[in-house]
């Protein structure tokens, strides 16, 4: 039968959430994933020196194939720095592109599709920068946004953290270089762009933090 | 150059690069285009939106002139986030990277304006393996751009549930993406020494059920007349330089599929969709009716097994190419030329572009609620406006 | 000789002293306004209730518009002042007449300095005439108005002669509409047009009292007359009409002494729509109450309108766009209360005036036939038009204020008149229960509530509606003082972060243009919005404009006509003969 109300085709859509981050993720992407392998193969931005494989660094181009190979993984970030217990309850993101080609702009957004659904763990995003606990920074430094950007963090209120998401953000990728307050960034998710799994699981992560 | 030719603009008008104007039968020289800057009348303000807001995807400074409610005009700012991209002077392999991520949501059909650039400038015989992987390639991107606009056509009304519910679909296309070409956004796809595509089993039910549950859904937002009155009459343009969705939203039946002989599209039967109401709402069925001839062209495809592919990222050679192919929010073209095997020069035109300056003029005389719904129905990605190719 | 006549006699020689002693002449004009204060307060003079709270009301606008003109007239010349205290001269004289003849020169003697006064400040002299015209129109309906109502009372005086006809009033009412504002001549604009025109003090003089005048002939007359079911909607309608478009109009207008007309309007509107009202209905306790009403809505409106008109003063400026006003705290504060009592809000008297108001049109509803629908309908007319005018009250406080600076042009002096202008509106509010009749006094002692602390609206012997001034007044300091105690407590854990605009300087402010356009979209049809020029341009078409304006234009071209013909002189000594012939004739008329 069909209804016109949509509160009730939602209810008959069912429950599309996954278990993670309690269950490991149903479907996660091969590129980019954690990178296993040695040698020294070919890599435009030097993710691979000395053998060590930079999470930060690498933007999934898989020229590096076949030394180095993806594992599947998700679990590629890094989360430095202590975090206020304060955050622990409900923590709003503002995010801010500084330079992206659009792809870690829309996998930030995918952790609200019903298959992550990030609100249930309480993490949502702010359309000011006034009402966030954190800054999202994702692609690479640009003259226009700069100064925006600091004008956007000097508009947090305290405890503020600053998050790089995607390769661009963390070390400039291979378009450019990094934003400048990348630099204090205390969470670095790595990936280019970044999966929602990984994404989800690092805000998981520092939220826990020190409480 | 095999299909293109330099000379007196010649069919419809498709835009401009940094050194040429493109028709869709020929380029020629560029002609100035200028932008007047806004005038301010008295009682009237400017209210800055952007370039950083939560409202926006990306970062884009609009400015609405208005007298009050009614909005004057507007001025799309997408400069803020002005990348510059140098290309020329790299292997086509090393170029190719950066041709990706020029717009990441949209990174097959750079790709694939890219790729046949390079073949029409450097090779004799067309590949046909090669086309029907790209045609795969951006078709699923298309539906993924347009279940992506769908989507954020929903929030601003408020729809909570078919807003999670498209954005469902559109993880699970992106999931399908992911396992036919290992990435989610494509990227990499044709540096792999081994073949990259595959066809898992079981992956034509899940496109299919997808189309099914879209197509309900589709159903349901078009009886909801809440729903549609925001979008009738919102943001009527029918200029004639349109492309894409805004173009055949307008009547006009503008589509590279059918009008580009870059990529060889006739054997799947493929129709393009035609509207006339010229607003929001034509914009909204042209997409949503696209998605459903996407499919039909993606499981045609898929059900035939693995696509051939080529690696043209090893050719050397040198010569001068032009391609054309139908990105989900229009016509994207690509000017190429290839010196020893190395990029020379490279222009692209972008649809976002065209779109801009038809958002900008749909708006005039519009109110302030119109605007989101507006903005959303040309599916703008900034990215590929703001941004320099050298 | 009753001790009222002193203040005329002060105020007369006001008027040779402003020519020399600017000050010293409104000091004068204060001490004449007080003393017609007191000795009305005390019971002397020609008035007893309920028209004695005119020359109460008038006084204390006086009063606070000399103190105001003291330090913002002094760039005007030495002429405005005298001029103003003949106004002032003349109004007192209609306060104080007994009979027709004196009224009717009365008005002519407050309204021919005001023409001069319109016509000195501005280059054009179109304000002026059409000032002019109009008030000479006004003249003609009171003066036919007066000989029908001599006929047939056979005496000149008015105080006692009650009329058995409704048509004196119908005459007399229509001369007093048009000095108001009202009706055909309503939308006319002359009162916005004329009042931008002249300089704030007159601007407030001429909205808060001019006016007054009008409703002071209507009551005057209306006292006297039978009640007429037919005359009664007439002016209903009318005051209706009046209400709602006069208030849409202020809520569009640029121009803050325009809107201030405008509000002006539209208060005489909701005058005139409480006198139709009281004079439809039979004799009844409906019938007593609305007289309080007319009296309380009629005090509200001239205080708070003399408020209104100060602070625009204080701008020195007529375009909102224009305005940087000082900031000064006590300018503030005034501004805030006066346009609350505008507004309709509580703790002003303007807040219980309306709330009266109202509450006579939902008892009126209880009544049969058709006042009972026609009080339905002006009602919630009347409560839509409160509504536009809360708006455009917001509309002043905010834009003569936002965008205000440190260093503006006006006194400190002038802050502290609009601060007490402020004061003396919730004062009135508070001591309201003083001012309305006892058998609308009461209390109620079961929830602490003493006798005389509420004020009741009825149609019979029980109760409508219940009000108490006082109390409302204790509680909303009590809370306002809770509030402020418990949020300045916690001003350490405040976190305060800068403003936020996309990133980008703050370089655009919201205009007061774009503050109606709500309304100008909304409402095209009646507000004729043009966008001209493609998408370039929105404006308002007002329909009544044009053909008031026309009118008046025509009037203009006549007389430039004759004036070329028998005269070939100067545009002044043209006016002022104008005004002597007028009276002239009007002499004449009466003599025959």
């Amino acid at each position: 039968m069909r209804t016109t109300i949509w509160f009730l085709k939602g209810l008959r859509n069912g429950k599309k959430t996954e278990k993670f981050p309690k269950a490991h993720p149903e479907e996660p992407p091969l590129w980019p994933s954690k990178l296993a392998g040695n040698g020294t193969p070919e890599c435009p931005t030097n993710a691979i020196e000395q053998g060590k494989w930079n999470a930060g660094k690498c933007i999934s181009c898989r020229l590096c194939l076949p030394d180095y190979k993806p594992t599947g993984d998700q679990s590629s970030f890094r989360v430095s720095g202590k975090f206020p217990g304060i955050l622990s309850r409900s923590f709003y993101l503002y995010p801010v592109d500084s330079g992206t080609c659009g792809a870690c702009n829309t996998e930030l957004l995918s952790i609200l599709a019903p298959q992550f659904d990030a609100s249930r763990l309480n993490i949502f995003f702010t359309n000011t920068p006034r009402h966030a606990d954190a800054l999202v920074l994702m692609g690479v430094y640009t003259e226009g946004m700069d100064q925006v950007i600091s004008r956007a963090f000097e508009a947090m209120p305290d405890p503020k953290l600053i998050i790089a998401l995607g390769a661009c953000a963390i070390s400039g990728g291979i378009i450019g270089k990094r934003p400048h307050l990348s630099k204090d960034s205390v969470i670095e998710i790595a990936g280019c762009p970044p999966s929602p799994y990984t994404i989800l699981e690092a805000l998981l992560r520092a939220r826990e933090g020190k409480r | 150059m095999q299909y293109y030719k330099t000379a007196r603009g010649n069919g419809r008008y498709i835009g401009q690069t940094r050194s040429y104007t493109i028709y869709s039968d020929s380029i020629d020289s560029p002609v100035k285009v200028e932008k007047k800057p806004a005038d301010i009348i008295p009682g009237e303000l400017v209210f800055n939106y952007g370039p950083s807001t939560g409202g926006m995807i990306e970062s884009v400074r609009i400015a609405l002139s208005t007298p009050g409610e009614m909005i004057r005009s507007v001025a799309v700012d997408p400069t803020y986030k002005l990348r510059t991209i140098k290309l020329s002077g790299l292997s086509l392999k090393d170029a190719f990277i950066l041709v990706e991520r020029i717009n990441g949501y949209h990174s097959s059909s750079y790709q694939a304006a890219f790729l046949k650039a390079v073949e029409d400038a450097l090779l004799t015989e067309q590949n046909t393996g090669l086309d029907e992987e790209l045609i795969l390639q951006m078709e699923l991107e298309r539906i993924r751009s347009h279940l992506n606009v769908l989507e954020r056509l929903c929030e601003p009304a408020g729809f909570g549930v078919p807003y999670h519910q498209i954005a469902q679909m559109r993880e699970e296309v992106t999931r399908v993406i992911s396992s036919i070409f290992g990435h989610r956004y494509f990227f990499g796809v044709h540096n792999t020494p081994k073949p990259s595509v595959r066809i898992p089993s079981g992956i034509v039910t899940r496109t299919k059920d997808i189309e099914t549950r879209f197509a309900l859904l589709f159903e349901s937002l078009q009886d909801s007349k809440i729903f549609v009155n925001r979008l009738q009459g919102n943001g009527k343009i029918e200029k004639v330089w349109l492309v894409g969705p805004a173009a055949r939203a307008a009547g006009y039946k503008y589509d590279a599929r059918i009008d580009s002989p870059s990529l060889d599209y006739g054997r799947y039967g493929f129709e393009p969709y035609i509207e006339d109401g010229k607003d929001a709402f034509a914009r909204f069925l042209v997409r949503g009716n696209e998605i459903f001839s996407s499919f039909a062209i993606v499981n045609q495809i898929i059900s035939n097994g693995r696509p051939d592919q080529a690696n043209l990222m090893n050719i050397h050679g040198t010569g001068i190419g032009a391609a054309r192919v139908e990105s989900p929010q229009g016509d994207l073209f690509c000017y190429l030329s290839i010196n020893n095997g190395s990029v020379e020069r490279i222009e692209f035109c972008s649809p976002s572009v065209s779109n801009i300056i038809a958002f900008e003029q749909s708006m005039q005389g519009n109110i302030f609620t119109d605007f989101h719904f507006n903005w959303e129905s040309f599916g703008i990605w900034i990215s590929e406006a703001g941004v320099e190719i050298e | 000789m009753n001790p009222v006549y002193f203040s005329l006699l002060i105020t007369a020689v006001a008027m040779p002293v402003g020519i020399w002693w600017r000050k010293a002449s409104y000091a004068l004009v204060i001490a004449g306004s007080l003393e017609m204060a007191v000795f009305t307060l005390l019971g002397s003079g020609n008035l007893a209730y309920p028209l004695a709270y005119f020359s109460l009301i008038a006084s204390i606008a006086w009063i606070l518009i000399s103190i105001f003109s003291m330090t913002y007239s002094a760039g005007y010349g030495k002429w405005l002042t005298p001029l103003f205290a003949m106004t002032v001269f003349g109004m007192m004289v209609i306060l104080e007449s007994s009979d027709y003849v004196t009224f009717i020169i009365g008005w002519e003697i407050m309204s021919i300095p005001a023409y001069a006064s319109i016509g000195l400040n501005k280059e054009h002299w179109n304000a002026a005439y059409v000032f002019m015209v109009f008030s000479e129109i006004s003249t003609v309906f009171l003066v036919i108005g007066a000989i029908f109502a001599v006929q047939e009372t056979g005496t000149m005086d008015f105080r006692f002669q009650s009329l058995t006809s409704d048509l004196p009033l119908l005459l007399i009412a229509i001369g007093c509409m048009t000095k108001m504002g009202i009706t055909p001549f309503m939308i006319s604009e002359w009162l916005p047009i004329a009042h931008g025109n002249a300089p704030a003090n007159d601007s407030a003089l001429f909205s808060a009292t001019m006016t007054l005048m009008g409703v002071f002939g209507i009551a005057r007359i209306m006292l006297l007359s039978p009640s007429s079911i037919y005359l009664g909607f007439f002016m209903l309608a009318v005051g209706v009409l009046t209400v709602f478009f006069a208030a849409l109009f202020a809520y569009v207008s640029e121009n803050m002494k325009m809107l201030g007309g405008f509000s002006t309007i539209e208060n005489n509107g909701s005058i005139l729509a409480a006198i139709g009202l009281y004079v439809a209905l039979g004799e009844g306790v409906l019938k007593t109450y609305l007289l309080a009403v007319i009296m309380i809505f009629a005090l509200a409106h001239s205080v708070a309108k003399t408020g209104l008109f100060i602070g625009i003063g204080t701008t020195r400026k007529e375009n909102f766009s224009e305005v940087d006003s000082s900031k000064n705290s006590f300018l503030t504060l005034g501004w805030f209360l006066v346009t609350m009592s505008l507004s309709g809000l509580l703790p002003t008297i303007g807040g219980l005036g309306t709330w009266m108001l109202l509450e006579s049109f939902f008892m009126g509803a209880y009544q049969y036939g058709l006042i009972g629908i026609a009080s339905v309908v002006a009602g919630s007319m009347i409560a839509l038009a409160e509504g536009l005018a809360s708006a455009s009250m917001m509309k002043v406080l905010s834009f003569s204020q936002v965008h205000g600076h440190p260093k503006g042009s006006m006194k400190n002096s002038e802050g502290y008149v609009l601060l007490s202008t402020g004061v003396i509106l919730i004062l009135l509010f508070v001591l309201a229960n003083f001012l309305i009749q006892p058998q609308f006094i009461s209390g109620l002692p079961s929830v602490l509530v003493y006798n005389g602390f509420t004020i009741q609206s009825k149609f019979s012997a029980a109760d409508f509606g219940l009000i108490s001034p006082l109390y409302v007044l204790v509680i909303i300091i009590f809370f306002a003082l809770a509030a402020y105690l418990v949020f300045d407590r916690r001003k350490g854990k405040l976190r305060i972060v800068p403003r936020w605009n996309g990133g980008v300087d703050f370089d655009q402010y919201y205009t007061s243009f774009a503050y109606a356009s709500n309304i100008r979209l909304m409402l095209k049809g009646i507000l004729r919005t043009r966008i001209r020029d493609g998408n370039r341009q929105m404006s308002v078409v007002d329909v009544f404009w044009f053909a008031m304006q026309s009118f008046a234009s025509g009037y203009r071209r006549f007389a430039r006509q004759f004036a070329y013909r028998v005269m070939n002189s100067s545009i002044t000594w043209y006016m002022i003969y104008m005004i002597v012939a007028f009276m002239l004739v009007l002499i004449l008329a009466f003599v025959i």
